[in-house]
């Protein structure tokens, strides 16, 4: 358990948090210049905040009253860089094991062989930093991160320097490492679908305040905190993969709701979360009929919310979880939609990207 | 106007603009006439209106620039051998040749007030020393050097001696080792000796003891100069002389020779 | 012509090698702990310290070795001091020699570790902060592999500078045979003395053979360690 209270005057605006971060993957979530980078650089012990408290698992890193600050290197934070930071001069076997020799004797340690194991670097031990890819960089820093046997985990969008097809690649492992390992991980991301695959928590800044804290379904469901609006707002569903079909598709099934996918590489009875957009939502009162999507959701109504625009989101409860949809206030009208209204919510199979489909655990 | 008209214009402009110019000279001499050729200079600058620049160096430092074409008008060395020299190489004006001065040998202590050491056959220099140096110019080379060199070889002193012997650039810098202390003992001329009021002259080396010191003067064949006979001559002039004795040279050449 | 060196040639050698590695090995532990605060540290007087540094590269070397005379002779405040102390002398002796090459050589050593220091990503120390090395083990294991290519180039320079001292050296210790008469003296005694041509050809060819040697070993090394050091595989 990690909780944190800050305060610092940066340009341009006055940081001013406090939160707790639980166990699991929470993501710090907000536009770029939220202050999140700021937020972790004084977690880590890397800046001084004017006035601020952290507490990692009861141990006191920071208390400007008490005038304590540890020095990064007694703070027992594994730090995951955005630009991965391998030293140049050293293998990768050496890069991973550089923080073990500083851990205490007692500190629950990973074992090498079952991270490299898991980050799927057994190939590249030998090699340097300089000859590897981005994403191979990006799993090598993980699994230093991991190996100095941290007490919390710090990423600072580790994503972000890669192209998609990178992204797609390494989320599992980010996934993996949630998962797999005990250690609370923050997790700094202004990509709702970071937060769609990866989060347990979320904490949503925005100019150096908290605006919400909560499940990854509460935030991204909340177009008052996604930085790009109602645009990003989308709802998160957990499943579980019935089997594959001939023709490309996987049955999934949610809370009894069958949903059809394209083709996901999971095993059945794999547990999945989804993140389904709010724009690619299509509400209807009836049971339609002759409609190429496969996915119907029969539910009802439980919240309207008009936004600035044109637009009302539209939240429905579903036997698969809560469903937001985008629709105009034209057609809500005309729907007469109202709190606890019977409809159907309809998913195109192919609205869905493979980058919104993660593995495992809860959505809320 | 046309180009060459432009110049020849322009040419005539200036000779008629600038008054009579002001000619130089320029003075290579041995380190040793330091302080009484800077006096000398600013006598012979206020009497004729000409600038004089002069360069001091051990005399095979210049003799070696000369010969490798540094453009000097005059040349003041503190031995024959370095002017021999330069006149092997037929640098020298002919018939311009003259010897200037003389000079004597001191042994110098850095104490104020240390005791007088005799230069009788007793004389045993390298226990006096003791763990100290005797600082010298480079025997080899500068003129103050290899007649301290002399010297001792000629008081069966130099064997003993040897070792202990610290070579400086010059004998102004052999000088400055004694004045500050680093070296209890130097050898320098009496002119010298007299300069630097922090030494105190222990000693003088008998005139026999080593070739007679001259410092021959001469002005060089490709100098372009006109004021070489007019300087030679003022050297060896009342005014000069007076500078000269009263650093303790002697004076050879009279301006009526 | 190597019948022809007589054996106070070969003395200017051995204590031209003598001196300069002296004075190198000392001045390298002192070079890379100024260069590292100069680099990385703000503190009052930093600046001054800069200059400091650098005084010798702009100074006549005559007024450096003057001044080391003033400091460092028997008669100085801290060449008596150390006389006194530890029996460690300066004046007329090689240790003078080497003190005046290594006060010569320092802000080339300096200069060159420092640039290298900054080019040192600090993010990389930062990374190492935060898996648990603190500040010297950081310098040990990251910043020092990191720069090694600039050390060892700044430690050839001096070398070389060390080598090739002659002004204040003579000023400082004068041209003494067997303790201060490096190369560079002896060849400057060979140009004054009638007939000493030969002599300092010889002892020149000497200088330029082992000034040649000291680059190439210096390039061979860099080239090595650079490639190591650069992260690609070896």
């Amino acid at each position: 358990m990690l909780e944190v209270t800050l305060k610092q005057e940066l340009p341009g605006f006055t940081l001013d948090v406090s939160f707790e971060v639980p166990t699991g993957l929470t993501v710090l979530f907000g536009r770029s210049g939220a202050g999140k980078t700021s937020i972790i650089n004084a977690v880590a012990g890397l800046s001084r905040p004017q006035a601020g408290r952290i507490v990692a698992d009861g141990r006191v890193l920071l208390d400007t009253d008490a005038g304590t600050c540890l020095p990064p290197h007694r703070r027992r934070i594994g730090y995951i860089f955005q630009e991965g930071r391998l030293f140049p001069h050293m293998t990768v076997r050496r890069n991973l094991a550089y923080g073990a020799r500083f851990a205490p004797r007692d500190a629950p340690r990973e074992d090498m062989g079952r991270v490299v194991e898991m980050l799927a670097i057994g190939d590249l031990l030998d090699r340097r930093p300089g000859a590897l890819s981005g994403g191979e960089k990006q799993r090598v820093a993980i699994g230093r991160a991991l190996l100095a046997a941290p007490r919390l985990i710090l990423a600072d969008e580790p994503l972000a320097a890669l192209d998609e097809e990178r992204k797609g690649e390494i989320l599992p492992y980010f996934e993996r490492l949630r998962d797999e390992v005990q250690v609370p991980i923050l997790y700094v991301s202004h990509a709702a679908s970071e937060v769609g695959r990866l989060a347990t928590s979320v904490v949503a800044l925005a100019d150096g305040k908290v605006l919400r804290q909560g499940s990854a379904a509460e935030v991204l469901g909340d177009p008052a905190v996604l930085p790009a609006g109602a645009r990003e707002a989308g709802a998160i569903l957990a499943a579980r993969v019935v089997r594959h079909h001939a023709d490309g598709l996987t049955e999934l099934e949610a809370g009894g709701v069958p949903l059809f996918l394209p083709r996901i590489g999971r095993a059945s009875g794999a547990p999945v979360r989804l993140r389904i957009a709010a724009h690619d939502v299509i509400l209807s009162r009836d049971l339609p009929r002759g409609l190429s999507a496969l996915n119907i959701l029969p539910g009802t109504v439980a919240a309207l919310r008009p936004g600035a625009g044109p637009g009302v989101m539209v939240a429905v409860d579903t036997p698969a979880g809560r469903v937001l949809a985008r629709i105009t206030e034209r057609s809500a009208r005309a729907l007469d939609l109202a709190e606890g209204a019977a409809l159907h919510a309809i998913v195109k199979t192919v609205s869905v990207a493979p980058g919104d489909v993660g593995g495992s655990g809860a959505a809320a | 106007m046309t180009p060459a008209a432009l110049s020849g214009a322009a040419a005539i402009a200036l000779s008629l603009a600038a008054p009579a110019a002001a000619e130089e000279i320029t003075v290579f001499a041995a380190s040793s006439l330091t302080n009484a050729m800077t006096e000398i200079e600013a006598g012979f600058e206020a009497a004729t209106g000409h600038a004089v620049t002069v360069a001091f160096a051990g005399s095979s430092a210049l003799a070696r620039q000369i010969r490798q074409g540094a453009p000097a008008d005059v040349f003041i060395s503190a031995n024959p051998d370095w002017m021999d020299a330069v006149a092997a190489d037929g640098l020298l004006a002919p018939g311009t040749r003259v010897d200037l001065l003389s000079n004597a040998l001191v042994l110098i202590a850095a104490e104020a007030d240390a005791a007088p050491v005799e230069f009788g056959p007793d004389m045993d220099l390298s226990a006096l020393l003791g763990n100290g140096r005797l600082a010298m110019a480079l025997v080899e080379a500068v003129p103050a050097g290899t007649y301290g060199k002399a010297a001792l070889t000629s008081l069966d002193q130099w064997e003993a001696v040897a070792p202990k012997v610290a070579q400086a650039k010059n004998v102004r810098a052999a000088l400055a080792l004694v004045a500050l202390g680093e070296a209890p003992y130097g050898i320098v001329y009496a002119t010298d000796a007299r300069a630097e009021g922090a030494v105190s002259v222990v000693g003088h080396f008998p005139a026999d003891s080593h070739p007679p010191i001259t410092y021959p003067a001469a002005a060089l064949a490709r100098s372009e100069s006109s004021l070489t006979g007019d300087f030679l001559a003022y050297l060896r002039g009342p005014a000069a002389r007076a500078l000269f004795e009263a650093e303790g040279f002697t004076a050879l050449a009279s301006a009526d020779d | 012509m190597i019948d022809g060196v007589t054996p106070a040639e070969w003395e200017a050698v051995r204590l031209s090698l003598r001196v300069a590695t002296t004075a190198t090995l000392v001045s390298l532990p002192l070079g890379v702990v100024v260069a590292y605060a100069l680099a990385r540290w703000r503190f009052p007087g930093r600046e001054l310290l800069n200059i400091a540094v650098h005084l010798p590269l702009i100074m006549p070397p005559v007024v450096t070795g003057y001044l080391l005379l003033l400091a460092f002779g028997t008669q100085g405040p801290i060449g008596g001091l150390l006389d006194r102390a530890f029996g460690v002398t300066f004046a007329f002796r090689w240790t003078g020699a080497a003190l005046a090459s290594g006060v010569m050589a320092f802000p080339f050593l300096v200069r060159a570790v420092r640039l290298s220091i900054e080019a040192v990503d600090p993010k990389l120390e930062q990374a190492a902060a935060t898996l648990g090395a603190a500040r010297p083990w950081v310098f040990l294991t990251v910043t020092l592999p990191l720069i090694v290519p600039g050390v060892i180039a700044g430690t050839v320079l001096a070398f070389a500078k060390g080598m090739g001292e002659f002004g204040a050296t003579i000023t400082f210790v004068s041209n003494i045979p067997g303790q201060t008469q490096t190369i560079p003296l002896a060849i400057d005694l060979a140009l004054e003395t009638p007939g000493g041509a030969a002599r300092a050809a010889r002892l020149a060819v000497f200088s330029i053979i082992l000034a040649a040697l000291a680059l190439a070993l210096s390039e061979w090394v860099s080239r090595r360690v650079a490639a190591r050091v650069g992260g690609r595989d070896a």
